[in-house]
C-alpha cells in the first residue's frame, strides 16, 4: 500500500522544489492600490495603476525590499466612494495589506478614511487634492498630491507675468473643482485680480456652451479650468466655436497636454497647464535620470504616452510606501507610519518628504510636490513664454 | 442680446441631437412598450463603430456612419430575437429588467475593448466656426443638425406612408387584429426594435466626432432621451422631435441664465411639470395616460 | 416555507457574526441587510401596486441626508434623527404619490426618475445644506444606552432588526385588507375602482410607507458608513434594487430578501472569481440569464418547482 505512494510524494516534492523560484522564498510584501478603475475617470485610474506597476517591477528587479517581492493587491473603486471605503476594508481585511495607496478622486479617499483609522493602516494619498484629507485629523494619512491652496501657491508668482487681469473660473462640480476654485480664487484676489464668472459643469457633461457664453459675456482675460482631460477637449474645442479668445490655465494636473494636442488640435494652442511631471522634457525634473528612466520604460511597455502626467503618481506613492517599509524594516501597519514620518526619497515628481498638517495631536503627512506649468505652442508642449525669454 | 442669440443657436443645436436621441427611443418605449435602458448603449456603440471604421477598417467619414447606422440595425435585430421574443409574454418589468443587464453588459464590453481613454473620431469638416453675425456655429454641428432632420423626416415617411409603416401602426395598436389581417407580428417587433436601435446608433455616430466616445457616454443621453420621449408623447415622432428642440432650448437658456450647476434640473423639472399637466405630451391630442 | 428550515434560516442569520470568519464578511453582511430594507420597500410599490418606482435612490438618499444632517448640525442624538430620516422621506413619498396620482406606467416612472433627479442635484448644488460633492464625513454612529453601536457586530444586530421590522411591516400591510386592495389595483384597476377602492388613497399609502421604509435604509446606511455624499443619489442604486426585487421574484416577500442577499453577494463573488476587467461584464450576463431562465424571479421559480414536487409526490401514491 505505502509502496505505492512513495513515487507520487517525491514526484510532488521534486515539482515543489524546481517550481519554487529561487530567491524569493519567503512571502511577498503587499501593497494595497485602490483606483478608479471603471466609470467616468477609468482611464486616470489605469494610468495610476500603471505606473505603480512599474514601481513594483523596478523594486523587484532590484532585489524586492530586503529580498521580499513586492506585490500589488488592486482594486476597482468604480469611481463610487461607498466602493472606495469597501475596497479599502477588503484590502485590509482580506488580504491583510500593510499599506495602501489611494483613492484618487478626494469623495472616494475620504470616504476610505475611517477605514483606515477603524484598522490602524496607513495609506498614502496619490492624487486627491481636497484640502480637508489631510485637516481631517487622521494620523493614518500621507499625501504626495498637492491640495489645490499649494497649486495655487505655486501658480502665485507667475500671475503677474501672465498677465492675469480679470478671471473667470469653469470647473467641473466635484470636491475637486469647487475646491480649485475657492483656492485659486482666494490666491487671485489677494493679488488684487478680479473674478468674474464662476461656472460649473457636471462631470458627465458634454455640452459647455451656455457656461461659455456666460463667461463670454463676463469681460474677463483669462479662463481658469479645472476638470479632467475629456471634458477639456471638450470645453476648449466648443470655446474656439464661439470665438472665446481668452487665455485659458487648466489646473489639478490631470489635463494631459499631450492628449488635448491630440484630440482639440488647434483649439488648445497657447493653453497653460498646471502639471506635476514634464514628461516632454523630463531631465529638467528634480532627479532627470529617474524621470528619463520612467519616461523610457512607460513607452517600452506601450502605454500612452499621454498617461504620463498621471501614471507617475503611482510610481511615487509605490516608491514612498516601499521606503517606508525599508525604514520600518518590517511590513507592519504602525511601523510602516512611524516610518513614513522618517522617509526622504527622490519621486519622479521630486523629493518627497513629509510635514506635519492638520489637527495638533492627529496630524497628517503633507508633502511638497514641485509643480510646473506648460504650454502648448505651435502644437507641441513647451515651457511657457514667460519663462522662455532671457 | 448677443448672448440671448448665442444661447438660443445653442440650444438649436443641442435640442436637435436630443430629438435625434429621442426618435429612436420613442417607436421602442411608445410603441412596444419596452423600458429599453440599453438604448443608450446602441447610442454608444454607434459611435465606437464609426470609430473603428475609420481607425480600423480605413474607411471614409461618410461611410463610416453608413456602417454605423447598419451595425445598430443589426445588433437590435439580433437582440430583439434572442432575448425579447421568447420573453414577450412576461411583464414590462421583466423586460426591463433583460435589458438592464444588456446595458450592463453592453457598456462594460466596451470598457474592456476600447479601454476607459476617450476616443476622439476625427471628421472632414473645417475646425474654424460659421460666423453669423454675433452668433458662432461649428460647420459640424451645421452637418449633424441637418443629417438629423433627414433622419427624421425619413423615419416619419416610413411610419405614416409605407406598409411596413403601417404594419408597425397596426402591430402596436392591436395586435391580435393585425396578425388576423396578415401581418407577421413577430419580424414587425424585430423591425421596429432594429429601426429604433439603428436611430440611436446614428446619434452615436453622428455626435461622437462633435463630443468623444467613451463608455458611459450613453448614460446621460439616454435619461435625455427618456425625456424627451414623455414631452413628445410616447410613439409621437414628429413630438420627440419637437420635444428634443424644446429642451435643448430651455436647458440652454436655464444653464445661462438661471445656474449652471442645475443645467440637467431644468429637463427634469419640465418632464414633472408636463406630466402634471399635459401627460400626453405637448403635442398629443388629450389621450388616457392612467 | 416550512417551518423547520425557517428555524435554522433564522438560526443562521442570529449568530452570522460567530461563524462569518472574516469582519469583511460582515460588512457585506451588513450592506446586504440595508439593501433587504430597500428591495423590501421597492417591493411594496413594485411588486402589490404595480407601480415602478426608478426614483427610489432619492428616498434612501433623503433619508439618509436627513439623518445626517440632523446629528451633524443640529446635534440631534442618533435615534430621533433617524426616525426623522423616515419621516421626511415618508412625505416625500406622500409627495409623489399625490403628484402622480393621475398617472400610470411609463408616465409615473417618468415622474419618479425626475424627482430623483432633481433631488441629485440639489444635494450636489446647495453647499450650505448639503455640503456639495464633499460630502458630510464624520456621521456618528448610533448609542444604546452606554454601549456604543460603532462595532460591526453590534452593527449587524441593529441591521437585522431592521429587516425584521421592515418584512413585519410588509407581510401585515399585504395580509390586510390594504394588501387586497393593492392587488386590485394591480391587476386590474378600472374593475377596483369600479367596486368603490378607492385607487388614489392606496396608490398614496402605499408610496408613503414605501418611501419610509426606504428612508429608513438610508438612515442605517448613513450611521453605518459614516460619510454621505451625494452619490447616494446614484441611479446606479436604484436600478440594484429593481435587480434585487425583479430578480428575486417581486410580489412575494421573501423575494426581495433573496434578491438583496443575491445581488451584494455576487459583485463581491466576482471579485474573487475574476479580475476587476472581467467582474461587471459578467454581471450583466449573468443577469441576463438569471430573467431568461427564471422571468418571474428566484422565488416564484422555486415555489413553482415545490409544487411541482409535492404534486408528483401525491400523484405517486
Amino acid at each position: 500500500m505505502l509502496k505505492r505512494w512513495v513515487p507520487v510524494v517525491l514526484v510532488v516534492l521534486l515539482a515543489g522544489a524546481l517550481l519554487t523560484p529561487p530567491g524569493f522564498a519567503q512571502a511577498p510584501i503587499k501593497i494595497g492600490v485602490i483606483q478608479p478603475l471603471s466609470g467616468p475617470v477609468a482611464a486616470s485610474g489605469s494610468y495610476v495603476r500603471m505606473g505603480a506597476e512599474i514601481a513594483r517591477d523596478w523594486i523587484n528587479a532590484r532585489g524586492g525590499i530586503k529580498g521580499r517581492k513586492v506585490e500589488l493587491v488592486i482594486e476597482d473603486n468604480k469611481s463610487d466612494p461607498k466602493e472606495a471605503a469597501s475596497a479599502a476594508e477588503k484590502l485590509i481585511v482580506r488580504a491583510r495589506v500593510p499599506a495602501i495607496m489611494g483613492a484618487w478622486g478626494s469623495s472616494m479617499t475620504l470616504a476610505a478614511m475611517p477605514k483606515l483609522e477603524e484598522y490602524g493602516v496607513p495609506m498614502v494619498v496619490e492624487t486627491s487634492s481636497a484640502a480637508s484629507v489631510t485637516r481631517r485629523g487622521n494620523p493614518w494619512i500621507f499625501r504626495i498630491s498637492p491640495p489645490s491652496e499649494m497649486e495655487a501657491l505655486g501658480l502665485a508668482r507667475y500671475v503677474d507675468k501672465l498677465g492675469v487681469k480679470k478671471a473667470d473660473f469653469l470647473a467641473v462640480n466635484t470636491d475637486w473643482g469647487r475646491g480649485a476654485i475657492a483656492a485659486f480664487g482666494d490666491m487671485l484676489k489677494k493679488k488684487g485680480v478680479a473674478v468674474g464668472a464662476t461656472e460649473y459643469m457636471d462631470q458627465a457633461a458634454t455640452d459647455m456652451n451656455a457656461q461659455i457664453t456666460k463667461i463670454k459675456a463676463a469681460g474677463g482675460d483669462t479662463l481658469f479650468l479645472t476638470t479632467a482631460v475629456e471634458q477639456i477637449t471638450l470645453v476648449m474645442k466648443q470655446a474656439q466655436e464661439q470665438r472665446l479668445g481668452l487665455k485659458v490655465i487648466t489646473t489639478g494636473g490631470s489635463s494631459s497636454p499631450t492628449q488635448l494636442v491630440k484630440q482639440a488640435g488647434a483649439a488648445a494652442e497657447g493653453s497653460y497647464h498646471i502639471v506635476f511631471f514634464m514628461p516632454w522634457f523630463p531631465e529638467a525634473m528634480p532627479d532627470g535620470k529617474l524621470a528619463k528612466a520612467f519616461v523610457d520604460e512607460w513607452g517600452k511597455r506601450g502605454h500612452p504616452f499621454e498617461g504620463l502626467t498621471e501614471g507617475f503618481r503611482g510610481h511615487d506613492g509605490i516608491a514612498t510606501i516601499a521606503e517606508a517599509v525599508r525604514v520600518a524594516g518590517k511590513d507592519e501597519p504602525k511601523a510602516i507610519r512611524e516610518a513614513l514620518w522618517k522617509v526622504k526619497l527622490m519621486g519622479v515628481n521630486g523629493p518627497i518628504k513629509f510635514e506635519k498638517d492638520g489637527p495638533a495631536g492627529k496630524e497628517s503627512g503633507q508633502s511638497q510636490p514641485s509643480i510646473f506649468v506648460v504650454q502648448i505652442k505651435n502644437g507641441k508642449v513647451a515651457l511657457p513664454d514667460f519663462l522662455a525669454k532671457k | 442680446m448677443a448672448e440671448l442669440l448665442q444661447h438660443l443657436v445653442n440650444g438649436l443645436v443641442l435640442g436637435g441631437t436630443y430629438a435625434l436621441l429621442g426618435i429612436g427611443l420613442t417607436l421602442i418605449f411608445g410603441l412596444m412598450n419596452l423600458v429599453n435602458f440599453a438604448h443608450g448603449e446602441f447610442y454608444t456603440l454607434g459611435a465606437y463603430a464609426a470609430f473603428a471604421a475609420l481607425a480600423g477598417l480605413g474607411a471614409g467619414f461618410f461611410p463610416a456612419l453608413a456602417l454605423a447606422i447598419a451595425g445598430g440595425a443589426v445588433l437590435g435585430a439580433l437582440c430583439e430575437v434572442t432575448l425579447l421574443r421568447p420573453l414577450r409574454a412576461e411583464s414590462i418589468d421583466t423586460t426591463m429588467l433583460v435589458m438592464i443587464g444588456v446595458w450592463i453588459a453592453m457598456q462594460n464590453g466596451e470598457l474592456l475593448v476600447w479601454g476607459g481613454v476617450a476616443k476622439s473620431i476625427p471628421h472632414p469638416f473645417p475646425t474654424a466656426p460659421l460666423v453669423l453675425g454675433p452668433v458662432s456655429i461649428a460647420p459640424l454641428r451645421v452637418f449633424v443638425l441637418l443629417v438629423a432632420g433627414a433622419l427624421i423626416a425619413a423615419s416619419w415617411v416610413l411610419i405614416q406612408k409605407t406598409t411596413l409603416g403601417r404594419a408597425m401602426r397596426a402591430t402596436f395598436q392591436d395586435r391580435d387584429t393585425a396578425a388576423l389581417m396578415g401581418v407577421r407580428i413577430d419580424r414587425i417587433h424585430t423591425a421596429t426594435f432594429a429601426f429604433g436601435s439603428a436611430l440611436a446608433a446614428a446619434a452615436g455616430a453622428l455626435l461622437g466626432p462633435v463630443f468623444l466616445a467613451y463608455p458611459s457616454m450613453g448614460d446621460l443621453a439616454a435619461l435625455k432621451a427618456f425625456s424627451v420621449v414623455i414631452l413628445g408623447g410616447l410613439g409621437n415622432l414628429p413630438g420627440a422631435a419637437l420635444g428634443g428642440l424644446l429642451l435643448g432650448i430651455a436647458e440652454e437658456l436655464g444653464a445661462g441664465y438661471v445656474s449652471s450647476g442645475y443645467r440637467d434640473a431644468v429637463g427634469f423639472v419640465i418632464i414633472i411639470l408636463v406630466l402634471l399637466f399635459r401627460p400626453s405630451g405637448l403635442f398629443a391630442r388629450a389621450e388616457r395616460v392612467g | 416555507m416550512r417551518g423547520a428550515a425557517r428555524a435554522v434560516l433564522a438560526l443562521l442569520a442570529l449568530t452570522l457574526p460567530f461563524w462569518v470568519g472574516n469582519p469583511y464578511y460582515l460588512h457585506v453582511a451588513i450592506m446586504a441587510g440595508i439593501f433587504g430594507v430597500l428591495a423590501l420597500s421597492l417591493n411594496l410599490l413594485l411588486g402589490y401596486t404595480g407601480q415602478l418606482s426608478l426614483g427610489h435612490a432619492a428616498f434612501f438618499g433623503i433619508g439618509a441626508y436627513t439623518s445626517a444632517l440632523l446629528t451633524l448640525r443640529l446635534d440631534w442624538p442618533v435615534w430621533p434623527a433617524m426616525l426623522a430620516g423616515v419621516a421626511v422621506a415618508a412625505l416625500a413619498g406622500w409627495l409623489i404619490g399625490r403628484l402622480a396620482l393621475k398617472l400610470r406606467g411609463a408616465y409615473f416612472v417618468l415622474v419618479t426618475i425626475s424627482f430623483a433627479g432633481v433631488v441629485s442635484l440639489v444635494s450636489v448644488n446647495w453647499m450650505e445644506l448639503t455640503n456639495g460633492p464633499l460630502g458630510l464625513p464624520g456621521v456618528p454612529a448610533p448609542a444604546l444606552g452606554p454601549w456604543s453601536l460603532r462595532g460591526k457586530d453590534a452593527y449587524y444586530y441593529l441591521v437585522l432588526a431592521a429587516v425584521a421590522l421592515a418584512y413585519v411591516v410588509c407581510a401585515r400591510l399585504v395580509r390586510s385588507r390594504i394588501g387586497r386592495a393593492f392587488l386590485a389595483l394591480r391587476e386590474n384597476e378600472p374593475l377596483a375602482e369600479s367596486v368603490g377602492v378607492d385607487v388614489t388613497h392606496y396608490l398614496v399609502l402605499a408610496a408613503v410607507v414605501s418611501a419610509a421604509l426606504a428612508g429608513g435604509g438610508g438612515a442605517l446606511y448613513a450611521h453605518y458608513t459614516r460619510f454621505v455624499s451625494p452619490e447616494v443619489f446614484l441611479f446606479t442604486y436604484t436600478v440594484t434594487m429593481v435587480i434585487m426585487v425583479v430578480a428575486g421574484g417581486k410580489g412575494t416577500l421573501a423575494g426581495p430578501l433573496v434578491g438583496a442577499v443575491l445581488f451584494t453577494a455576487l459583485p463581491e463573488a466576482l471579485r474573487l472569481a475574476t479580475s476587476w476587467q472581467w467582474q461587471m461584464l459578467a454581471y450583466g450576463v449573468l443577469l441576463v440569464l438569471l430573467v431568461f431562465f427564471l422571468p418571474r424571479g428566484i422565488v416564484p421559480a422555486v415555489v413553482v418547482r415545490a409544487e411541482a414536487v409535492r404534486r408528483a409526490r401525491r400523484a405517486a401514491e
